[in-house]
């Protein structure tokens, strides 16, 4: 094996771990600096999901094996197709639970107490 | 510069900031004020959980990790959804009445008037 | 009756293939399992399968993905960013958007394609379907926010699955 594609990979597999793990530093900051949970969810569903799923495409692309990497990639997307979903659940329940958005907020058009609690 | 010294400063690189980001993510779980940030604050642990054992698979060579950060992750989405669940089954939690001005769940006299206020306003445009 | 037998087939080879990209190997027996394994999961969830799929543009599905992968990117970059800023500004809020698209499926894809996009999180949807709820990290002109999804997402998705 010659040194230089195992230098790209090495290159690229740590740009994506740097990546990654800025992001994911940044969306744990954002949940500490964001004023609600409403805005910190912002954080925590984006950043975080780009963060994570970049640390998993490093890995994957580390192993220099196209088994793992499609594992790898499974994974990223099982995240990407997840983290909204369980972000929306979670903004919806503490809604609908009646928690209020921070006095920051300029505008809640979504009615209260819709009297459905067993829709979810 | 060999691929294993970069590779090396990286992954430490990763290592320290994922720490940094479970330090945060914990003093948000613990300051709370209310369960829902709790959750979304377990929720994020998970993820950076999951950083932390991609980068250990770096590290460590086992590519086995890659499918238990893959296992956590599942397992983390269902608890999240469990927990949303439970949150709108329990409703407004007592604690978050009074923990925190800004999630004041019942404007009482006085002081919570205002700021219900800026929010009706708000609602009218 | 025949249709839903087909539509339970390709849904059916598709999980295949999923199982077969997250264990890594494409062995005639591994599938065999994946099919197998994939059958009995459709088999629980048959009544919720969703309602017949007449059409798919393959060609405007992958810009829509692209789109996508584009949006992402940015939004956790700008999300980054916001963090930050020492005065964050924010002016957050919840704006209802009417939707122009009725089925199930394409508002859920809409609703996960908003949450994933700068400065938006989908939180709740009407009981009849026609307004979708968002919240925005800058939400003083919501009619902007309508517009650009609107135009965006909302238009794609409409031309990757015609009606």
């Amino acid at each position: 094996m010659s040194a230089g594609p195992d230098l790209l990979v090495a290159i690229a597999v740590s740009v994506l771990l740097v990546a990654g793990s800025i992001f994911s530093l940044l969306a744990a900051l954002g949940l500490l600096r964001f004023p609600d949970l409403y805005t910190r969810m912002h954080a925590a569903s984006k950043a975080g999901t780009i963060g994570s799923g970049l640390l998993l495409l490093a890995a994957g692309l580390h192993a220099l094996d196209i088994a793992i990497l499609l594992r790898a990639l499974a994974g990223f997307a099982f995240f990407v197709l997840t983290a909204p979903v369980s972000a929306h659940l979670l903004a919806k329940a503490a809604h609908q639970a009646g928690y209020k958005l921070t006095n920051l907020s300029v505008t809640d058009q979504l009615p209260l107490a819709k009297q459905k609690s067993d829709r979810l | 510069m060999s691929a294993s010294a970069i590779l090396s400063f990286s992954t430490t690189f990763a290592l320290v900031a994922l720490s940094l980001g479970l330090l945060l993510t914990v003093a948000r779980i613990v300051r709370g004020p209310t369960l829902p940030d709790r959750v979304l604050g377990l929720d994020m642990l998970v993820a950076i959980a999951i950083g932390f054992i991609a980068v250990i698979a770096i590290r460590s060579g086992f590519n086995l990790y890659i499918d238990i950060a893959i296992a956590l992750s599942l397992v983390g989405f269902l608890a999240t959804v469990a927990f949303a669940r439970f949150i709108l089954a329990r409703g407004l939690s007592p604690e978050s009445a009074g923990a925190d001005s800004r999630a004041a769940a019942v404007p009482t006299r006085g002081k919570a008037l205002a700021p219900a206020r800026r929010q009706n306003k708000g609602g009218r445009r | 009756m025949r249709f839903r037998a087909m539509r339970f087939i390709v849904v059916n080879l598709l999980l295949t293939l999923v199982w077969a990209f997250v264990t890594g190997s494409f062995t005639l027996h591994n599938l065999a399992l994946g099919f197998a394994i994939g059958a009995m999961s459709l088999l629980l969830v048959r009544d919720q399968l969703p309602a017949s799929l007449n059409r798919v543009r393959p060609i405007k599905l992958l810009l829509l993905v692209g789109l996508f992968f584009k949006e992402l990117m940015l939004s956790a970059i700008k999300v980054a960013v916001m963090v930050l800023r020492p005065n964050m500004r924010l002016r957050p809020g919840i704006f209802a958007y009417p939707l122009t698209i009725t089925r199930d499926f394409e508002i859920t894809l809409l609703a996960n394609l908003i949450t994933l996009t700068p400065g938006t999180l989908s939180v709740d949807v009407s009981d009849d379907r026609k307004m979708l709820y968002v919240h925005a990290l800058s939400c003083h002109d919501p009619a902007a926010e309508r517009r650009a999804i609107s135009s965006g997402f909302e238009r794609r998705i409409r031309e990757a699955f015609p009606l």
